[in-house]
């Protein structure tokens, strides 16, 4: 039966080549492996899966995220998370480095989306730095980094992306499991920041004076105060992980329109509209691939998957390796949700065959592909992040390359070392 | 600016799109009134009302599928176009119209047949959904609907493929 991987793989990897929407090449390639099985109603297959696949109250949490994190990001909260995030670390020598990771953990903190975390940022943060000394080039290559480490802290759309392909997986437990791992990343890249600061001889920022911290720290507070009802309404079972997506949503809103009045209501349908669209995009790719995973099942492609990479090596240590430079390789062309979602099916029994915890595999996915958002060919942050900072991809390779090592050296640690994942959910009895 | 949050189109196709993009708005804004209720009721009436998660998935079912054909006349869905990018212009004219034929063929086949099979499938069992007690076809209607839309959507994009734009009949006046 090696015929199914094939067709599958032949079409997939042909129509992609070719520009095809992922969405559409994990479709046909779908379509012609179940027609290639014989007397059974394709078209209506696939369609049952997309159609079941998308109907599912775990997916929900994804447009409330994504609508929280455009409102947040124009309703004013992300330029006064930076405010608190320059309060706090503004003051040491080329402390705008840090206060622009520091903004993007907090930032995805409450959005959980990295292009955006980039758009939001970046937007006033490159500015900002290069007009105090920082060169250009740099200070994208620091906020495309930093912008990932929101993937990793909750609330985190991919999360959820991740959960419902591995089945038995929990929400809210990976949330947790991202903290530590999701603060060590941001801690490498302000540690690559100092660095570069000390070696560049860069000038302290002006000291903030105590009333101006005062006034940054309650400016934020409401911003921060998001998070702390998200995930503290989760973990207390107040609400659902969906259901603090949408009070996410309701508290954005007022705070956007009815606070700080940066929001129009006549904006909302514009952002009700694009938030939509961003929503439509993952909600494709989840449909299209929930119907492949039913095809892979069939034909038990996992399984040969598993045993080709058993054959390689038995020992976890090496499989975890193989499957973070088969990652990394993927990574550098492909968008993190697709690959979390092409992938997850394949590699997820390879690892829980030798007891991986399936929450630490998926915080170790993420972590890996998150290092491909920032590096070309094909990084959607590097993209965002050039195209804001009007630089080209070429010229912000070079400083990217210290980041990208930051990040590797995080991911092993997230790799070898399972205690960073799992120690937050354990605590709190999750 | 106009009024409109979609802005203004000329051409039957595009004031299907402003239209479509408002059905789209509405039912967006549905959804978040619809989860916000849940909790709501929960802690208000003291009970959920029962229909607010099945008509939750169904409503973002609708969103993603109409939404997903939009986003892909906009061009806005993931792709990898840094092989394209290096080919010649024609050889990159023939990569562009076959990955639109690809659409073409997965929105026409698996979505408006399949998911057509499916609706008359489910229809024909009389399959009622639990809490609201509508026909589960109904429901499932949005897969064939959006697989409409890709259709036209990929044959407009074909045909400015074909022949280079000569009358600039429509442009997008996003705001």
């Amino acid at each position: 039966m090696m015929t199914a991987p094939l067709i599958l793989s032949l079409v997939f990897v042909g129509l992609l080549v070719l520009n095809t929407p992922v969405a559409v090449c994990i479709g046909l390639a779908t379509v012609a492996t179940i027609a290639a099985l014989g007397d059974v109603p394709t078209g209506y297959l696939t369609a049952q899966r997309i159609a079941s696949g998308i109907s599912s109250f775990s997916l929900l949490a994804i447009p409330f995220f994504i609508l929280a994190g455009i409102l947040m990001g124009e309703g004013g909260m992300a330029r006064r998370l930076m405010d608190f995030a320059f309060a706090l670390v503004g003051r040491f020598r080329g402390g705008l480095a840090y206060v622009n990771t520091l903004t993007c953990m907090l930032f995805g903190a409450v959005s959980g989306s990295a292009s955006a975390a980039v758009s939001s940022i970046g937007g006033f943060m490159i500015p900002e730095m290069v007009s105090k000394g920082y060169k250009r080039e740099f200070a994208v290559a620091l906020t495309t980094a930093s912008a990932t480490t929101g993937l990793l802290i909750p609330p985190s759309n991919i999360m959820i992306v991740y959960a419902v392909v591995a089945g038995n997986v929990s929400v809210v437990t990976l949330f947790f499991a991202g903290v530590v791992p999701g603060i060590m990343v941001g801690l490498a890249i302000m540690t690559v920041s100092l660095i570069v600061n000390l070696r560049s001889g860069m000038e302290a920022s002006e000291k903030v004076p105590m009333a101006q911290v005062w006034c940054a720290l309650r400016g934020a507070l409401a911003s921060v105060l998001l998070v702390v009802i998200v995930l503290g309404g989760i973990l207390l079972g107040i609400f659902s992980a969906t259901e603090a997506s949408a009070i996410a949503v309701a508290y954005a809103l007022v705070l956007g329109v009815g606070v700080y009045r940066e929001v129009k209501l006549s904006d909302l349908p514009r952002i009700l509209l694009r938030a939509a669209k961003t929503t439509s995009v993952v909600m494709l790719l989840v449909g299209t691939s929930q119907a492949m995973s039913w095809v892979l099942a069939y034909e038990n492609i996992p399984q040969s998957v598993s045993n080709a990479l058993l054959s390689i090596s038995s020992d976890p240590w090496t499989i975890l390796l193989l499957i973070n430079v088969l990652l990394l390789l993927v990574g550098t062309v492909m968008d993190m949700t697709p690959a979390v979602l092409i992938f997850t099916p394949m590699l997820l029994p390879v690892v829980t065959g030798f007891g991986m915890d399936p929450t630490h595999f998926g915080i170790m996915m993420i972590a890996n592909l998150c290092i491909g958002l920032c590096t070309p060919p094909v990084g959607t942050c590097l993209f965002v992040g050039c195209s804001i900072g009007g630089t080209t991809i070429a010229r912000t390779t070079i400083p990217t390359i210290p980041y990208v090592f930051a990040m590797l050296v995080a991911l092993i640690l997230i790799t070898y070392f399972p205690t960073f994942s799992l120690w937050l959910p354990r605590l709190l009895d999750l | 600016m106009s009024a409109s949050p979609t802005g203004q189109r000329s051409g039957a196709i595009g004031v299907a799109v402003t239209w479509f993009e408002r059905l789209v708005i509405v039912l967006f804004a549905l959804l978040f009134a619809n989860v916000i209720w849940g909790v709501v009721s929960r802690y208000v009436l003291g009970r959920q009302s029962p229909w607010t998660e099945e008509l939750a998935v169904n409503l973002l079912l609708w969103v993603s599928m109409l939404g997903a054909a939009l986003t892909y006349r906009e061009r806005g869905h993931l792709g990898v176009d840094y092989l394209t990018e290096k080919l010649s212009p024609p050889a990159r004219l023939v990569a562009a119209v076959t990955a639109e034929v690809a659409v073409l063929l997965f929105g026409g086949f698996a979505m408006m047949y399949g998911g057509g099979m499916l609706v008359a499938q489910t229809l024909e069992a009389n399959q009622v959904s639990a809490a609201t007690g509508w026909k589960t076809g109904y429901f499932y209607s949005a897969v064939p609907l959006s697989g409409v839309f890709f259709v036209l959507f990929a044959i407009e994009h074909l045909l400015k493929l074909i022949r280079p734009p000569k009358l600039e009949s429509e442009r997008k006046t996003d705001t």
